[in-house]
């Protein structure tokens, strides 16, 4: 995964200036850095990530400019400072030569007296070179940059005086401004947060690295294709399987973060593991081909295979197989299989069995957008990408009241005669419907079966009102988990779980039939806090006091990470002098459990310990 | 036969006989457990697990859906190592372990009774105690990391979460971690790359032949120096069905490196590296020997591993993926370690060096209830809530202090009138029936007095059964008193593959 560029992908690139560009790569293209220039999609396909490149002048008759990979030793030359420069690395050959001197615009003389700024004298008009003259070295178009950069240095009347420190801040400064460079980065769940925080946080929620770290963390997010398919002592709804429900206002970052973590987010590679470059050469040729395939696969089917839970798990994965095989030419391409003519097999989306996400969300669609940056368009989903099969979605409507819901109703059934006499479009658009009720009617109804392994929300919308509806669809064991950008939401949904609250609602449910028939447990009351709130059902409206069951989650807690980034140089390593302020993004984390009917007594140290109020002791103490 | 997955990706429906589940007691109190039917144990219920909220006996927790409340069980926890004093130890045991089981004696000679008519063989059915509970949760790398046994620090969620993430680890990935420590880590990072068991593959062998080829099992090289601790790591691994996914070496990695002994192991994507000095280790995660120059660079930074000269006679093996990008993080407390590790990350050539460090807190929730009606009421402020209450309460001392001072006036008069009266040898008779008349008229003023503090401290404690305290109050949060101010420095830096001028020529014929 993500070890080289591949045509028609998202792929990031990090100008100088430390801004992120998001480019759809395809072959043919030219790609436009503004100001820093404009080269073509080819020079960087089928390269590495991570490598920097460097646009160099542009030769007589070449219509985009050549592009030189910038060695790992002469980009930490330049962040050091030379005084520190590392050795030449011994890989170094593996670049086109031609600058094998570096970047040595900071002349070192060689003396090693430590210069202070005792004598530095702010003043603009110590740069010689004026602002015209800089813009006419730039019109002259010299190469990377680096020679401009030079002129200035060299103009600069103060330059002897700086600092060492401050001279190496000053060319970085410089390098940032006039360096025709850029480093191509794959476009993952990291760097599309950061892309997106820098532009628009507020979309994703004001969501960081590692917030997004710690959800997955704490709603126990992994992999799970190869889970069993357990059904409920119920015998009819699924328990486990590692299927997650998701409420996500962030355009689809949470969903993809999860994705990620489940092994679902990219689009199996054909190279991933294949060793021989042709095996990757013929893969890629017979990738359009593919494609083609593909997107003609929901209309020439007529069958539409049922997925009544009679499949086990390696239906799922064979589905998931089945996609990732046929994007295994090589070998696959002269198997025996009949023909790739034959129309295949219907895989109907969403009819995964295990490792699955089902969205919840308000509207008719969900807005997953990001996900596009991943090869996943929702509008127009193509069946070999995993998501696909793995990624559900259901309305609040359809979750609540699926019985309102058009697409819940089935269509008419058409005998076969009648079928055969409709005009083919016709028929094509019966099919259509059908398929779309069957899969409708599947996911809705397997979602209110419930059996979630975690619930991850991360919404505007009232927490209460969700975890209401939603708690008692995740599984016994399963997490909880809800993000907020602030404190405030989630310390009033710890409220709702709070210890003394738990008591009122314990003994608003089974005060009475305790009282009156004695139950195996004996009331001993050892704390006040049972005599706490027994009343409250007379003098309070439920819904106000009870807006959740308090009883079904374990260990509520509010937590909240964040990352300080420090600059690590010789002698100057501190923690940045700035960073990005903004919310500060806080975790609701609990465990759904299934608690004893009737009241149980806690145990524990009673008086003797000074007693704690609050969610730390919700948990019997 | 195949394996039983593990029960930290699949727990199952119900915890079921030699698995790992987790009893939790509160929230950062969690008990681990391997599940047991066995009866080869002290206790006539089979094997028990004893905490301060009660006894919980296996039988209770088999068997049992996952994050099923369990009632303490009734188990006899004084007399287990020696039948024959069992009975004169009794009434001691029962004082000494009253935080322990503070039960009904009648439960406890119960159980003994039926303890002494059992059979070795079968395991005593656990009569259910009068107060505790627990809930048996399935283990996470979250809960595991709460309660592991504890050898080495610890890495916890909010920095392995991170790290994990930034590190971009994925399902089907090879991660080395080095210093596997306590194995909180090690099992965070088994879940983030595990996608299958090697055993499944396996197992239909025609079906997925071809599969096989195309799917690459995640896979954990976990590294120790410390013998003994690699050795519990492994049977721990062991024991939580993970040692199909986790390969546990006893190595000194700053002198071996990490190869193993089959060809394409580790062959690593990912790297962890919690180590004293990890630049020493650096040396041996390059995908080319490194030149003598840059170990010179890199054994500068580490005065004390200068005298290292490369084992030629092997030749060169790199621990790292050439298909992948490799990702490295180095986990350590100090800032001279990181100084070093990155000088010596720059000198191998690495990429996108950065340095940062998780600063976690968790918020404590609670209501804050100020105000008069709280006098004498634990966890409240009982000063008053509003100007209106302090003034009225100030009003109502003065009120209470003027009759005060009103009766022992009139107190005083009646003595004064008294005495006079006897100098004047009046009769008694009269003066007695005046001053029952008065105090009586003194009572009925004491009583539209305001309220006494003793009165009022009643009151407030009849309230209080009447209150509904849970929503009461200001809803408030704070950091909890304890924090992990610092717990280490993350240093995260990325190897690219390599690229050579031919594979440049390559793709330059490849794209055009």
């Amino acid at each position: 995964m993500h070890s080289y560029v591949r045509p028609n992908t998202h792929i990031a690139l990090r100008l100088p200036s430390g801004q992120l560009k998001i480019v759809e790569i395809a072959p043919n293209t030219n790609i436009n850095l503004g100001k820093y220039g404009t080269f073509s999609s080819n020079q960087i396909l089928g390269r590495p990530y991570y490598l920097t490149f460097e646009l160099l002048d542009k030769d007589d008759g070449k219509s985009s400019p050549e592009l030189r990979v910038v060695p790992a030793s002469e980009l930490h030359a330049e962040a050091l400072g030379s005084d520190y420069a590392p050795p030449a690395e011994a890989t170094d050959e593996s670049v086109p030569a031609e600058g094998a001197t570096g970047f040595d615009i900071v002349g070192e003389d060689g003396e090693v007296i430590m210069r202070n700024n005792r004598l530095t004298v702010d003043d603009p008009s110590r740069q010689t070179l004026s602002m015209e003259e800089i813009e006419e070295l730039k019109k002259a178009g010299a190469g990377s940059g680096k020679d401009i950069i030079a002129r200035i240095m060299a103009s600069h009347m103060g330059i002897e005086e700086k600092t060492q420190f401050s001279l190496a801040k000053y060319t970085l400064r410089k390098s940032r401004k006039y360096m025709k460079r850029f480093t191509v980065l794959p476009l993952d769940i990291g760097m599309l947060t950061e892309y997106v925080t820098e532009k628009e946080a507020y979309k994703i929620m004001e969501l960081r690295e590692e917030t997004l770290g710690l959800i997955c963390s704490w709603a126990n997010v992994h992999c799970a294709s190869s889970s069993r398919i357990l059904t409920a002592e119920d015998g009819v709804s699924q328990i486990g399987g590692g299927r997650w429900l998701v409420v996500d206002d962030t355009g689809g970052l949470v969903t993809a973060a999860m994705a990620e973590k489940m092994g679902i987010l990219y689009p199996p590679t054909e190279e991933e593991m294949e060793g021989s470059e042709e095996a990757e050469e013929a893969a890629t040729e017979a990738a359009p081909q593919e494609a083609t395939l593909t997107t003609n696969v929901p209309t020439e089917t007529t069958e539409t295979v049922e997925s009544n839970g009679t499949q086990d798990v390696m239906v799922a994965d064979t589905e998931a197989g089945a996609a990732s095989t046929t994007q295994n030419p090589p070998a696959e391409t002269s198997e025996p299989r009949p023909s790739t003519r034959k129309p295949r097999q219907h895989i109907p989306q969403m009819s995964a069995q295990a490792n699955t996400l089902t969205v919840l969300h308000p509207n008719n669609q969900p807005n997953i957008s990001h996900l596009k940056y991943f090869g996943f368009d929702t509008g127009n989903p193509v069946p070999t990408h995993p998501l696909y099969t793995h990624l559900k979605s259901v309305s609040w409507l359809q979750l609540l009241h699926p019985e309102e819901d058009p697409s819940y109703i089935e269509p008419e059934t058409l005998t076969d005669d009648a079928l055969a006499n409709l005009k083919s479009s016709k028929r094509g658009n019966y099919y259509k419907k059908r398929r779309r009720w069957e899969k409708t009617k599947r996911v809705v109804d397997e979602t209110r079966a419930g059996g979630f392994d975690g619930l991850v929300i991360a919404t505007g919308m009232e927490t209460k009102t969700i975890l209401k509806e939603v708690i008692p669809l995740v599984r016994g064991g399963g997490k909880i988990v809800v993000y907020s950008p602030n404190a405030e939401p989630l310390v009033e949904l710890c409220d709702y779980y709070s210890k003394d609250r738990r008591a009122a609602y314990i003994a608003r449910e089974f005060g009475p039939q305790q009282n009156g028939t004695s139950k195996k447990m004996k009331t001993e009351p050892e704390d006040d806090e049972d005599d706490e709130g027994t009343n409250s059902t007379e003098n309070g409206d439920d819904d106000d006091d009870f807006p959740v069951n308090p009883t079904l989650l374990l260990a509520p807690s509010v937590q909240t990470a964040r990352a300080r980034h420090w600059q690590v140089l010789p002698q100057r390593t501190h923690p940045f002098m700035t960073s990005r302020g903004g919310a500060e993004g806080y975790l609701f984390t609990a465990t759904r459990v299934l608690p004893v009917e009737g009241k149980v007594e806690a145990r524990g140290h009673g008086r003797g310990k000074k007693r704690k109020v609050g969610p730390d002791a919700a948990v019997p103490s | 036969m195949t394996p039983q997955p593990s029960p930290f990706f699949d727990p199952g429906a119900q915890s079921v006989a030699g698995s790992l589940g987790v009893l939790q007691l509160k929230r950062d109190h969690l008990i681990p457990a391997i599940l047991s039917a066995s009866s080869d144990s002290d206790y006539a219920e089979g094997h028990v697990e004893n905490t301060r909220f009660g006894s919980y006996p296996h039988s209770t927790l088999l068997n049992q859906p996952w994050g099923t409340q369990v009632l303490a069980s009734v188990v006899d926890t004084g007399s287990r190592s020696s039948k024959s004093k069992k009975r004169k130890r009794d009434e001691g045991d029962e004082g000494e372990n009253g935080g322990d089981a503070p039960t009904a004696k009648a439960g406890q000679s119960k159980s003994e009774v039926v303890k002494a008519e059992r059979s070795r063989s079968e395991v005593v059915k656990a009569a259910t105690a009068s107060s505790g509970f627990a809930h048996l949760v399935p283990p996470t790398p979250e809960t595991w990391t709460l309660c592991l046994p504890h050898r080495t620090q610890v890495v916890y969620t909010p920095d392995y979460s991170y790290i994990l993430q930034r590190l971009r680890v994925r399902p089907g990935d090879h991660i080395i971690e080095a210093g596997a420590g306590s194995g909180s880590f090690t099992h965070a990072s088994v879940r983030a790359v595990f996608n299958g068991y090697p055993w499944e593959s396996n197992a239909d062998e025609e079906t997925t032949a071809k599969k096989r080829e195309s799917k690459r099992e995640g896979h954990v090289y976990s590294y120790e120096y410390h013998a003994p601790r690699a050795e519990q790591l492994q049977k721990e691994i062991a024991s939580h069905g993970l040692d199909s996914l986790v390969t546990v070496t006893n190595r000194d990695v700053y002198g071996d490196g990490f190869c193993l002994d089959s060809e394409d192991e580790p062959n690593a994507d990912v790297i962890f590296l919690d180590l004293p000095a990890p630049w020493q280790a650096l040396k041996h995660l390059t995908r080319s020997p490194p030149s003598p120059a840059v170990l010179n660079a890199v054994s500068d930074a580490s005065a004390d591993a200068s005298d290292t000269p490369q084992p030629t006679s092997k030749p060169f093996r790199s621990p790292l993926n050439p298909k992948s990008t490799t990702r490295i993080c180095t986990f350590s407390p100090c800032i001279e370690q990181v100084t070093k590790t990155v000088s010596a990350l720059r000198s191998l050539g690495w990429l996108e060096i950065g340095m940062s460090e998780i600063q976690a807190k968790r918020l404590e929730v609670r209501r804050e209830r100020v105000g008069l009606q709280e006098e004498g009421l634990r966890g409240a402020n009982p000063t008053a809530a509003t100007v209106q209450e302090a003034v009225q309460r100030l009003r109502d001392v003065e009120d209470r202090a003027k009759a005060f001072h009103g009766l022992q006036k009139v107190k005083q008069d009646q003595v004064m009138r008294r005495a006079e009266a006897k100098k004047r040898g009046e009769k008694t008779a009269a003066a007695t029936s005046e001053t029952n008349g008065k105090s009586g008229a003194a009572k009925a003023k004491l009583d539209a007095l305001p309220p006494s503090k003793h009165d009022r401290l009643e009151r407030a404690k009849r309230d209080l059964e009447r209150r509904a305290l849970f929503k009461e109050g200001r809803l408030v949060h704070r950091t909890e008193p304890e924090i992990k101010t610092h717990t280490s420095y993350l240093v995260f830096a990325i190897l690219p593959r390599e690229w050579s001028r031919e594979d440049e020529d390559k793709a330059r014929k490849k794209w055009g």
